[in-house]
């Protein structure tokens, strides 16, 4: 079997959720280099011919093409690695699982545009981008207290999921766009335990302590 | 208030082994970070080398290294080793300003002026940190109505009465708009019980903080 090919971008975060997912399943990628900034190849028509939103990731898995980044993740899941523990069987704690990633994609966007608002100088106001992804994280915050009381050192329950690695990335980049640790004890725990999951990698930006 | 007296910055249970954190008091910026034997230091937020923020470093061992070009401080203070030049004898000179720490009732503490005597130790179960978007007097008038409680003691040790229990909460002053609390309750707690305090805290912020931007 062929490794999926990512059409990858180093500093793109969700470009980053695909590479921690896969290196933390043990899942081979062929890694197709885009040179999204300055290059803007992402908009080019050939990237565009892959996926018309002009939006990075995108994975090709045989005749399977794929633009969503949480569709990427369950797909390299439940296609290369079925029986991860990353990947819940009970149905509760996969129902929480999916909730977390659908957070990912729908509210946490502004994290990764607050992120790129600041750093590339892409459109948006950064006040407003910032203050919206603060409160996400406060959110994830106040869901990590209650976890911990429940004696849950993960968003969906006792054991890591593919929520958490989707969520990492916001949290642990969260500096790019001005938004310190400091308010967040319970996501710093987190990370840390997140830090520590077999396979994990970091991407430009988020310090490799060992 | 905060000039000789002990300021509370974090939860004991939130500051784990080897790990730092940044706090800021009346705007003075403050890395907490424990040690690998357990002990925890408050220092200031700088390293002295570039100016770099010492709680975005890492702690390794009884040091703790800087991230930006991991210079490395023992538990004085004192830099130790600059990776830069490993066979140099680091000059006494290099060190970081450090402050008096304590650590009781649940909670650690610091002393930014003279140091006052240790703060009172009590058997709490830890709930949570809150950071609230608005200045300490506006937390305080707040927090009776607010969370539900009769409100006693001083400033940073305040107790609330609860139906669900009586909270000891330390205050840490961010800065003029800014206030962190550090939720414990007395005595032993059920996770139940925990939990409705949580969800509690989450709708105090929230009502605190719309207040705040109403006004
Ligand atoms: S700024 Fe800390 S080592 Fe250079």
């Amino acid at each position: 079997m062929t490794a999926p090919i990512l059409y990858n971008y180093d500093l793109d975060e969700n470009c980053y959720r695909v590479r921690l997912v896969a290196s933390c399943l043990g899942v081979a990628l062929t890694l197709h280099g885009i040179d999204m900034y300055p290059g803007r190849e992402h908009l080019g028509a050939a990237m565009r011919a892959l996926n018309p939103a002009g939006r990075l990731p995108v994975l090709q898995d045989g005749d399977l093409l794929l633009t969503q980044t949480e569709a990427i993740l369950m797909h390299l899941a439940e296609a290369h690695a079925p029986t991860t523990p990353l990947l819940p069987q009970d149905a509760a704690t996969r129902a929480r699982m999916m909730d977390w990633l659908a957070f990912c994609a729908r509210d946490l966007g502004v994290a990764a545009q607050a992120r790129t608002c600041a750093m590339l100088d892409a459109p948006g106001d950064a006040q407003a981008l910032r203050a919206s992804a603060r409160a996400c994280l406060r959110l994830m915050e106040d869901h990590m207290v209650k976890q911990g009381i429940r004696g849950c050192g993960f968003f969906a329950g006792p054991a890591a999921t593919l929520a958490d690695l989707a969520l990492f990335p916001a949290f642990a980049l969260s500096r790019d766009f001005n938004v310190d640790h400091d308010e967040f004890p319970a996501l710093r725990l987190w990370a840390r335990r997140v830090r520590r999951l077999p396979g994990f990698i970091t991407m430009p930006g988020i310090p490799d302590y060992h | 208030m905060t000039e000789d007296a002990w300021v509370p910055l974090a939860l004991s249970s939130m500051i784990e082994v080897g790990t730092s954190a940044g706090a800021v008091v009346q705007g003075q910026e403050i890395v907490v970070w424990r040690d690998s034997s357990g002990v925890a230091h408050t220092w200031e937020d700088r390293c002295p080398h570039r100016g770099m923020k010492m709680s975005f470093g890492f702690v390794r061992g009884d040091h703790i290294a800087c991230l930006y070009h991991g210079w490395e401080y023992d538990q004085a203070g004192q830099c130790r080793y600059i990776p830069a030049h490993p066979q140099l004898e680091v000059p006494k000179t290099i060190c970081v300003k450090t402050w008096a720490v304590a650590e009781a009732a649940g909670m650690i503490w610091v002393a930014l002026g003279a140091v006052p005597p240790p703060p009172a130790e009590a058997e709490v179960t830890a709930l949570r940190s809150l950071y609230l978007d608005a200045p300490l007097a506006a937390v305080l008038a707040a927090l009776p109505e607010g969370f539900g409680g009769t409100l006693a003691g001083q400033v940073p040790l305040v107790t609330l009465d609860t139906d669900l229990g009586t909270l000891r909460i330390g205050v840490q002053p961010i800065d003029a708009r800014r206030t962190a609390l550090h939720l414990t309750v007395a005595g032993p707690a059920t996770p139940d019980t925990l939990l409705a305090l949580a969800t509690r805290s989450d709708a105090f912020r929230l009502s605190l903080e719309t207040a705040g931007a109403a006004a």
